[in-house]
């Protein structure tokens, strides 16, 4: 025994020691060759070839480092994407190195981006919300406006569609960032479930409720959520049923009744047993595991989760149905358009990197570029050409969207984070019956008004 | 021990039951190293599926994605750079609060006392901003300095606590003796005390390396840049990137820990030599 | 006599102490004065004002239902850190101490559930406890019973404690060990040679010997409970399910970065340590930690 302890703590040793080796040696050609250590993720050995062709332009500019943040980052399905169109902008431009620092767009990331800006860290290029979401990081004003930048560059943000760049606009109304793709929210059900049962889908508040009590009697869960972490898109999709766009769309000063009314169907579907027995506790990537595996019929979720079913061909996602006395007209859909790329007036003030900082942001939004990052889920912001091999569900979502009546943008892109976040706080305790929607909206509008 | 077990010669019941009681805690404690190890050998499906059985379909393929896509052994660099100075730095700094504390008498000991406790309590997240603030007017973001201070400043309460629980419960005679041979109190410090609480010395340094080492917050917020980022960030990144991929999340996790064991088996040799070097015998 | 001079004493203490005071006093309190402004961010905008609302925050502080949870909750913890973390810690230090064979593998071994980071534990533990399919309910059904709500409301605080408890054990195992190992061999060899049972020895050797340690054990135990944050938030986050396994590290936590109300966030860091300080006190004033300062 003792001897077995001993080898192994050798062996540890030696791996470890070594590594620490490797990793000095490691880091002196590391410093040399900092261009490479970006790109590594990518393989960075085709680029050569094309850096010759730029070389006679790279030899006049100075050498610029970019640093860029974006929401890219983590499971976001553009990830790869993003990184691809970095490695195409460094080859095509050799002069200009990029440091990219993306990450998933949660709240401690979105916390860490204020306290850059609030301390004059922030960098040259960001891609970011544009709704309230942004509104901490505005409020220090260090971006420069697209028209002043196209004062300098008539061409920025050629290939946006106006109506895109206008939806992109911050609170304020003034037009800063330039947006690559919008998204949809819809309702995903398996339909092999439906029709394993004999059930239509729930295209009408009856149908719904017939399938969740025949799946209920089957042991299928009806819905996949967790109410606990992401109520977000059925809050949405009830407030908005109940309310109609126009009222969902408005903030109001008292309590509306509608928003009230569209909450407590929360109540409702839990007494129905429509969630899952776990779904106070449960994570949400496993209330997604329930929905892929077949044990949950329905999920309501946004466009960027279509890439992710494995199911492409019996998954599909219809409009959400008007819950009963609502006022919203049928095929009513939550979506938008709530980020871009924004330039910082860091950069735009330093000479060099002011052009650097405009090449950068025209990669990345120019129709090509939005071409890719759309891959037929949301919304373009640019001209796009259809796609040829979509699968399916990816075909189900492109006529769920275009077939939409209404196009409604999400109440926390209306309403202060802090009211936001005290509304997802407090859904259980709606569902459970502990408190009323009412008396959550209230504090709710409170703290938006305060 | 031994030698009263010797002398008995036969295997006392008790002894077979304090074994029986020991491993039984052992068990607890061994499974979830092993159920990490384990699942690090499986692909993420079977983890979800069946994480409490064998690897089925036996694979390297976690660590090769590790390895492929990050640089893992300069992150080790900047994690030993770092942890390895918050926990040399906090072993003198808190074993000089401790002398201080539990051998003089003084006005406002009390006070400074109850301050060290307090700060026990400080909550990472309430005092971070601030010194996240305070490291980019130095201008040290991104900088190993700016980890390395507020790790030594908020591990300090609790290796002084632990080293003055120690410290008191030392006799003083010794001291005093030294004192009448002429030794001052630096030597008194170097010489008698230090020795003396190698024990808890090694304990105070096995604890701030690992909450150095694991302290995922701090290390976030000051340190930006990819090639500086210790093990810890790095493997958060890669997790955040595949999502639920358990496989993966659990070979990050072995990888993450190797050093913190080494650094353990390394220094509780300390913790029994604290045994023989009981000098207080005399 | 040799402690009489007063200047080296400042030479000891003034680094260690001066470093607190920049990087953890002055930052907290910094957040104290936050407390009694409306923040809109964490930090403050260049250009940007808050309003002031006075005591506003802590006036809420006393209304608020869930902090009564959080607190309830921590007390509770406090008293289950005392009596099994510490309890256990003890019991498993001594039974070590005396044996022969095997000490430093139980001393590795005991040490695991620390060096695994809390997302790991918590992960497996969420396997354990997950409705569908998770080990405890894959048993339940090779029983042939019905599976179970590991984490319903009535059952998730003490399923939650277990991981919490458990995984500290090891902690201040080693730490009380440590200080077993000051005792001197000869005095249970004197002991024993009087006649004095293995038992006894306990009693009037091993407890009087280590009180110094045992109160800075009980010290962290009770203020470790009051920060109880990282398991609890990966296996039920927010307070999961319906609010009831919130404690105040949780509680604050989800205040100041999952609603962002920041400024409550701070008052609330704010009452931790108060409570912490609080009960700290009563601690030192009821077992006395060393002879020695008297």
């Amino acid at each position: 025994m003792r001897k077995v302890k001993r080898l192994v703590y050798l062996v540890l040793t030696v791996v470890f020691m070594m590594s620490l080796l490797a990793a000095c040696k490691k880091s002196d050609v590391k410093e040399t060759a900092k261009t490479k250590q970006e790109t590594k993720d990518d393989g960075g050995t085709k680029k050569n070839e094309s850096k010759q062709e730029t070389k006679a332009e790279s030899d006049k500019q100075n050498p610029v480092t970019l640093r860029t943040v974006s929401m890219h980052g983590g499971t976001d399905p553009n990830a790869a994407n993003y990184q691809e169109l970095n490695k195409k902008f460094m080859s095509d431009y050799p002069y200009i190195t990029i440091e990219d620092d993306s990450q998933t767009s949660d709240q401690d990331w979105k916390t860490r981006i204020a306290a850059d800006f609030a301390v004059g860290n922030e960098p040259d290029v960001i891609q970011f919300f544009t709704d309230s979401n942004a509104s901490d990081v505005l409020a220090a004003d260090k971006f420069v406006t697209v028209a002043e930048i196209k004062a300098e560059y008539p061409d920025y943000a050629k290939d946006t569609l106006p109506a895109a760049l206008e939806a992109a606009a911050n609170p304020d109304g003034v037009q800063r960032a330039v947006p690559t793709t919008g998204y949809w929210e819809g309702l995903f059900c398996n339909k092999d479930l439906f029709d394993k049962y004999g059930l239509e889908l729930p295209t009408d508040w009856d149908k719904m409720l017939k399938a969740i009590e025949t799946f209920k009697e089957n042991d299928i869960i009806p819905i996949a959520v967790s109410l606990n972490a992401v109520p977000h898109y059925w809050i949405e999709f009830l407030m908005l049923a109940a309310a109609g766009p126009e009222g969902y769309t408005t903030v109001p000063q008292s309590t509306p009744e509608d928003w009230a009314k569209g909450l407590e169907v929360f109540k409702t579907l839990r007494d129905l047993g429509a969630f899952p027995v776990d779904t106070d506790t449960i994570d949400n990537d496993f209330a997604g595991e329930l929905f892929k595996n077949k044990q949950a019929a329905m999920q309501l979720d946004g466009s960027w989760y279509t890439g992710g079913i494995p199911d492409q061909d019996n998954t599909v996602v219809v409009s959400f149905p008007v819950i009963p006395g609502g006022k919203a007209e049928a095929g009513f859909m939550v979506g938008g358009l709530s980020s871009g790329f924004y330039i910082t007036k860091k950069a735009w003030n330093d000479p060099d990197k002011r052009d650097a900082a405009v090449k950068f942001v025209m990669t990345h939004t120019c129709s090509e570029a939005v071409q890719k990052y759309w891959n037929g889920n949301g919304t373009a912001a640019a001209k796009v050409e259809p796609l040829a091999d979509m699968t399916p569900l990816g075909i189900s979502g492109l006529n769920y969207s275009s077939a939409a009546t209404s196009i409604s943008t999400p109440t926390d892109a209306r309403i202060k984070q802090e009211a936001y976040n005290t509304l997802i706080a407090g859904i259980v305790d709606v569902s459970t019956g502990a408190r009323t929607p009412a008396d959550l909206i209230d504090e709710v509008l409170q703290i938006n008004g305060k | 021990m031994p030698e009263i077990n010797k002398k008995k010669k036969k295997v006392k019941v008790s002894t077979i039951l304090i074994y029986i009681i020991l491993s039984l805690w052992g068990i607890t404690t061994v499974f979830p190293f092993a159920w990490v190890i384990n699942n690090s050998f499986k692909p993420s499906r079977e983890v979800v599926n069946s994480s409490f059985l064998l690897p089925i379909d036996f694979t390297l393929q976690n660590y090769v994605k590790a390895f492929d896509n990050l640089n893992i052994l300069e992150a080790y660099k900047n994690s030993l750079i770092i942890s390895g100075s918050v926990t040399i730095a906090v072993m003198i700094l808190s074993s000089m609060i401790a002398f201080a504390m539990t051998r003089y008498k003084f006005r406002g000991k009390e006070f400074i006392h109850s301050l060290i406790i307090a700060s026990l309590m400080f909550p990472v997240f309430s005092t971070i901003i601030p010194v996240f603030k305070m490291m980019s007017l130095a201008n040290l973001l991104n900088n190993p300095l700016s980890v390395i201070i507020p790790q030594v400043a908020g591990n300090l309460s609790f290796a002084s606590v632990i080293m003055m629980g120690y410290l008191s419960g030392l006799p003083i005679e010794l001291e005093e003796a030294a004192y009448m041979e002429g030794a001052n109190v630096r030597q008194v410090f170097t010489r008698i005390i230090v020795p003396l609480c190698k024990p808890s010395l090694a304990t105070v340094g096995i604890f701030c390396f690992l909450w150095s080492y694991n302290d995922l917050f701090t290390q976030l917020i000051m340190i930006r840049r990819r090639p500086k980022f210790p093990i810890c960030a790095l493997l958060n990144e890669i997790s955040s990137k595949y999502g639920t991929d358990y496989g993966l999340m659990a070979s990050s996790i072995v990888i993450i820990i190797i050093p913190v064991l080494i650094v353990y088996i390394c220094l509780q040799k300390n913790i029994i030599k604290g045994l023989t070097a009981g000098a207080i015998k005399g | 006599m040799l402690y009489k001079k007063k200047l080296p004493l400042l030479i000891f203490l003034v680094p260690g102490l001066l470093l607190m005071v920049l990087f953890l006093y002055k930052p907290f309190v910094e957040n104290i004065f936050n407390s009694f402004y409306d923040m809109t961010s964490v930090v403050k905008m260049p250009g940007q004002e808050w309003k002031f609302i006075g005591l506003e925050n802590y006036k809420r502080l006393f209304q608020d239902t869930k902090v009564r949870i959080a607190i309830l909750n921590s007390l509770k913890m406090m008293l289950l850190s005392i009596v099994f973390q510490v309890g256990i810690a003890f019991l498993l230090a001594v039974l070590v101490s005396k044996i022969g064979r095997g000490q430093h593998i139980f001393r590795t071994v005991y040490f695991f559930p620390i060096v695994i980071s809390a997302s790991a534990i918590g992960l497996m533990f969420k396997l354990f406890y997950n409705y569908n399919g998770g080990m405890l309910n894959q048993i339940m059904a090779a029983l042939g019973k019905e599976p179970i709500n590991w984490l319903s409301p009535d059952k998730a605080f003490s399923m939650i404690s277990i991981p919490i408890i458990w995984s500290y054990v090891g902690f201040y195992f080693v730490i009380i060990l440590t200080g077993l190992n000051a005792i001197s061999d000869e005095l249970y060899e004197a002991a024993s040679i009087d006649g004095c049972s293995n038992f006894k020895q306990v009693f009037y050797i091993t407890i009087p010997m280590v009180r110094g340690v045992m109160c800075s054990c009980i010290t962290l135990a009770v203020t470790g409970a009051l920060k109880v944050f990282d398991l609890p938030w990966v296996i039920v986050p927010k307070g999961a399910p319906q609010g009831v396994t919130h404690f105040l590290g949780t509680y604050m936590y989800e205040q100041t970065f999952t609603i962002s109300n920041i400024d409550y966030g701070s008052t609330l860091a704010f009452l931790i340590v108060v409570l912490g300080v609080i009960v700290s006190k009563v601690v030192s004033v009821l077992i006395k930690p060393d002879k020695n300062l008297q």
